[in-house]
């Protein structure tokens, strides 16, 4: 049996193809990326090698430090929100729904599968005030709280908020269904007996169903903020990352430097330090949980 | 599922000394708040999606002299064929077609047998080999995208849809791949290695045996893929500069850009064209959509 | 007879022989904007007239919807470039030129015999924005004002103002009054950064930018920073309407011809939408025209006028040949009669006949262009491509007061 499953030749013939075609497309470029960090220049102006100085460059580099906070303040607060809704959900879900569950677990996962695109134009017509009042101006309007009328798109104070709170409209239900599947794995002897303790409601919650959560919620926050740190969608189609760069995250940063300054090397010792983020903070969530003993 | 069902049953908020018919009857009452929550939840989260195929079907007077939340009075067809049309959403909507179908018969094709052979077939390296594509899952698609520009472009595939295929292929396999690996881990191996015993040849087993077995899963994670290859923008947008190629997120940006705040009416229907393929998949296989979704996360 | 017809057979072989060799040529066109407008319709329109009497010269039009500077770049770097295409950032146009992919406009018009065709003015404008050589097509001439709502104006008993306090003054009455003073595009930028450059050019002369390019001044002098606080405070007062920054072009536009708003800083191009009925649903008989006032104890005066001949069209120096040569003999000789008498529009070259009625709007632009003593550029016209991307960007937090006039101007002269 092993002669089949060692022949080397099935085995270049299944991984074969796939790993050719990464390898050509995700792992040289990575490398390839990390070599031009020490260049400047594109196609066009030709490259040149300027060593440490784009590193250096970064240090100095107040847009940089203000996009790389908006960036972590947005993937922070925007993955807590999801995978708190999330787990409201799916307690809501696991506790006080019976057959309507199935239905109402539909609904409110409809939002995900929607194109970023798509509900960023949808968001910002909701919070329209030219040429016509949208859909909040104009409820506003009609309840008399003209005072609250107000550009929510066209400032960095109310911009922040509408993309975070897209964000987690839009991805809640799928973390519901993550964390509703977990729940429905807690063996059910479990809750009872702690029932039958004289736990209930929310102590039931707090100190039985959650700690047996834990592992799933880690993982769901893992991969929320893998998706956070990482966005890029909803807010180019949303804000363009204005007004002027108050809502621009390392990623549109990254985008413009290298697309419209033509500014490669820089751009991708910006790549380079996402990518760095992104691994820290899997690393981070990984000790803790480890730690915490979950 | 059917453990929670039972566990639903007794309602940790219902107290025993009660009769049963006022038991009912406050139950319910103390139910309302949660029951309103729900349908306030259920609300906002389909309401928005309601609210772009009404406002897609409105006259342009009707944003400004009618509220926003108002139904459509008119039923205005027309904003859909100028979306179709002026807007060239025809054309974005075939372009996109034409580089997600590709895409997806390749990625789940390469996907099925590397997972197979990396989860099923016996050799050194087949570890280090998926921590490789593990790492296409961590890695944001932003450091690769310089050195992709630059390999398309001087292979003069910018602005083809092949290199949207390839970069779609390359980037969903790390996910298809472990999605089914873990598949075949579960449900596969000691049938397989029985039919091995019994003299099949590994193509066989392949054909045979894991290909049926992983149906389901491949239909699972197609759908998945589907949905990440038909909302990308990043990649689109960068691959893409000619108007001919655009694919349908791309195109949606750009033609909002253009008709922007001047013409609701089809910019709404332009939003309700790009969503509806989505909006019809999802209807119809929802159960399979989440479970896909769900699995490919806890995977990852 | 006999020799006449041989002679004529000859001749037709000849004919034959010269057409056939005679390599056919393709010109493409690739701008931003739509072909069935303004000078890319015009060139449009004459390239496929002379396509008919030069079938071996084919046209084509292309139209570019996304980041133009991107495109070229990429078009560049491939040997792709097309015949003529507009380029927004001077820098670009600049190193092109430098690799010898773009004509020296000057030299080749003087050697076509088509100099004469250029108006000298348009000429100074177009060198001085291209390093001293004539790179770009001067197809538009543009001044660029306060356009506003004669009725509006009226109503309130308010005239043309002299002075920037006069202007301010007024928009403060239309804002008690309930009416949006200004109406601007803030998604797109420049109309908000026009008016900070067109006060520093009121406050230190029509030279300001030229002496900020040579390093005699600094963006972050007095003079620069009372411009861009001023701009701050017309933002803060809400001079410019409600949501500013969400407001894209058309919209701008828009808001001023239908009466929503009583003045619209813009350059002259949009006399086209002025002029188009369907769109201005104010008149065009009601709508008027003046410079940007004078700044108090500021060297500039009203008649320094910002002026430019329009995004710079460029050709393609690869594909400058004898076929081209003559395609650019019929096209440019032709480009501003018919530009006037279809469009009504100003242009950088000469116009041989006046058609018989011409919008008085344009007559009125017209009038007030010639009357122009000095001409300076757009605030970011010498700017590299990031200091005009943040110019652009960061004018948007200026109004909205996140951003001090000192922030503001700091990060542009840094990346200058």
């Amino acid at each position: 049996m092993n002669k089949v499953l060692s022949d080397w030749r099935a085995i270049a013939v299944f991984v074969g193809p796939a790993l050719l075609l990464y390898t050509c497309i995700v792992l040289i470029p990575i490398f390839w990326s990390l070599g031009l960090t020490a260049y400047e220049g594109s196609p066009i102006t030709g490259f040149r090698l300027v060593g440490a100085e784009n590193f250096i460059r970064l240090i100095h580099d107040a847009t940089f430090f203000k996009a790389l906070w908006f960036g972590t303040r947005y993937a922070l607060f925007v993955s807590a929100g999801q995978v708190i809704f999330g787990l409201l959900l799916a307690l809501m879900y696991a506790f006080y729904l019976k057959k309507t569950s199935a239905l109402v677990r539909t609904l409110v996962f409809l939002p995900v599968v929607l194109p970023t695109v798509a509900v960023a134009q949808m968001v910002s017509k909701l919070f329209a005030i030219v040429p016509q009042y949208g859909l909040i101006n104009s409820a506003l309007h009609a309840v008399h709280l003209d005072s609250l009328v107000q550009a929510w798109l066209g400032q960095g104070s109310t911009a922040f908020w509408i993309i975070a709170a897209m964000d987690i409209w839009k991805a809640m239900g799928f973390y519901a269904i993550l964390l509703y599947t977990g729940l429905v794995e807690i063996p059910e002897e479990t809750i009872e007996a702690a029932r039958l303790d004289g736990a209930q409601g929310w102590s039931l919650a707090r100190f039985v169903v959650l700690p047996l959560l834990a592992p799933i919620t880690v993982a769901s926050l893992i991969f929320s903020l893998n998706g956070t740190l990482k966005v890029f969608d909803s807010i180019m189609a949303l804000t363009g990352g204005g007004p002027g760069n108050a809502t621009t995250p390392l990623t549109l940063l990254f985008y413009r430097t290298s697309f419209t300054y033509s500014e490669y090397g820089y751009g991708s010792t910006l790549a380079l330090t996402l990518a760095l983020q992104c691994l820290i903070v899997t690393l981070l969530i990984f000790w803790r949980a480890r730690k915490s003993g979950a | 599922m059917q453990r929670t069902s039972q566990a639903q049953g007794t309602n940790p908020a219902a107290a025993g000394h009660l009769t049963a018919t006022t038991s009912h009857s406050l139950q319910f009452l103390q139910r309302l708040p949660i029951t309103l929550l729900v349908l306030l939840v259920v609300f906002i989260a389909v309401y928005p999606v309601v609210w772009i195929f009404m406002s897609s079907l409105k006259s342009s007077v009707e944003f400004s002299s009618s509220p926003m939340w108002a139904l459509p009075h008119t039923l205005a067809w027309d904003n859909y064929a100028r979306a179709w049309t002026e807007g060239h959403m025809s054309k974005y909507f075939v372009n996109s077609v034409l580089a997600v179908i590709p895409s997806l018969v390749l990625v789940i094709t390469l996907g099925v047998m590397a997972a197979f052979g990396l989860e099923i077939m016996r050799w050194k390296l087949s570890n280090l080999a998926s921590l490789v594509f593990l790492v296409g899952i961590m890695v944001p698609i932003q450091i690769v995208i310089l050195p992709l520009f630059t390999m398309y472009f001087k292979a003069h595939l910018l602005d083809t849809r092949i290199a949207l295929i390839i970069t779609y292929t390359a980037f969903g396999l790390p996910l298809v791949v472990f999605f089914l690996a873990g598949y075949f881990k579960t449900f596969a191996r000691e049938i397989i290695e029985a039919a091995i015993m019994d003299g099949a040849t590994i193509y066989q087993v392949f054909f045979k045996i894991a290909l049926p077995m992983v149906m389901n899963a491949l239909v699972t994670v197609a759908l998945v893929q589907f949905f990440f290859m038909w909302n990308d923008l990043l990649i689109s947008l960068t691959f893409t500069q000619d108007p001919d190629m655009r694919t349908i997120q791309s195109g949606l940006l750009a033609f909002t850009g253009q008709y922007g705040q001047r013409e609701w009416g089809p910019t709404f229907a332009s939003i309700g064209l790009a969503v509806a393929p989505t909006v019809l998949v999802y209807l119809l296989l929802n159960q399979m959509v989440m479970k896909g979704m769900a699995a490919g996360a806890v995977k990852g | 007879m006999h020799k006449n017809i041989r002679f004529t057979a000859l001749t037709a072989l000849l004919v034959l022989i010269t057409v056939a060799g005679a390599q056919s040529k393709k010109v493409v066109f690739l701008s931003g904007q739509n072909e069935d407008v303004g000078y890319t319709r015009i060139i449009s329109e004459l390239a496929r007239d002379y396509q008919k009497q030069h079938p071996n010269v084919s046209y084509e039009y292309q139209n570019n919807t996304t980041d133009m500077t991107q495109k070229l770049q990429l078009l560049a770097g491939s040997n792709n470039l097309p015949t003529l295409y507009s380029i927004g950032e001077p820098s670009l146009l600049q190193q092109l030129y430098a690799k010898g992919e773009i004509v020296d406009l000057e030299q080749t018009f003087k050697k076509l015999g088509i100099y004469n065709q250029l108006n000298p003015v348009a000429v100074d404008i177009n060198k001085k924005l291209e390093g001293g050589k004539l790179l770009g097509l001067p197809l538009e001439l543009n001044i660029e004002g306060v356009w506003y709502n004669k009725k509006v104006f009226a109503d309130n008993g308010i005239r043309e103002p002299k002075t920037w306090d006069e202007m301010l003054s007024a928009a403060e009455k239309f804002k008690q009054k309930g009416i949006q003073p200004f109406s601007a595009s803030g998604d797109q930028g420049w109309p908000l950064t026009r008016l900070l450059g067109g006060y520093a050019e009121r406050y230190y002369g029509a030279d300001a930018m030229d002496r900020v390019k040579a390093g005699t001044l600094k963006l972050t002098d007095p003079g620069f920073v009372q411009a861009a606080a001023t701009v701050q405070d017309m933002g803060k007062k809400g001079y410019f309407g409600q949501g500013v920054n969400t407001v894209d072009y058309d919209t701008a536009v828009d808001a001023f011809l239908q009466g929503k708003a009583a003045m619209f800083y813009m350059g002259s191009w949009e006399l086209r939408n002025f002029n188009d009925p369907k769109r201005n649903q104010i008149g065009a008989g009601n709508i008027g025209f003046f410079n940007l006032p004078a700044v108090k104890g500021g060297k500039g005066t009203m008649s320094d006028w910002s002026i430019n001949t329009g995004l710079v069209v460029a050709m393609n120096q690869k594909q400058n040949d004898a076929a081209l040569g003559e395609w650019m003999k019929y096209v440019f000789s032709n480009y501003g009669t018919r530009s006037m008498s279809e469009l009504g529009a100003l242009t950088g070259f000469k116009v041989s006949k006046m058609p018989a009625t011409v919008p008085a709007l344009t007559t009125m632009t017209q009038r007030k262009l010639n009357s122009a003593k000095k001409g300076y550029l757009w605030f970011e016209g010498y700017f590299s491509p990031k200091a005009t991307s943040l110019s652009q960007k960061n004018v948007q937090l200026l109004v909205t007061g996140d951003m001090t006039p000192e922030d503001f101007l700091g990060q542009l002269q840094n990346g200058k």
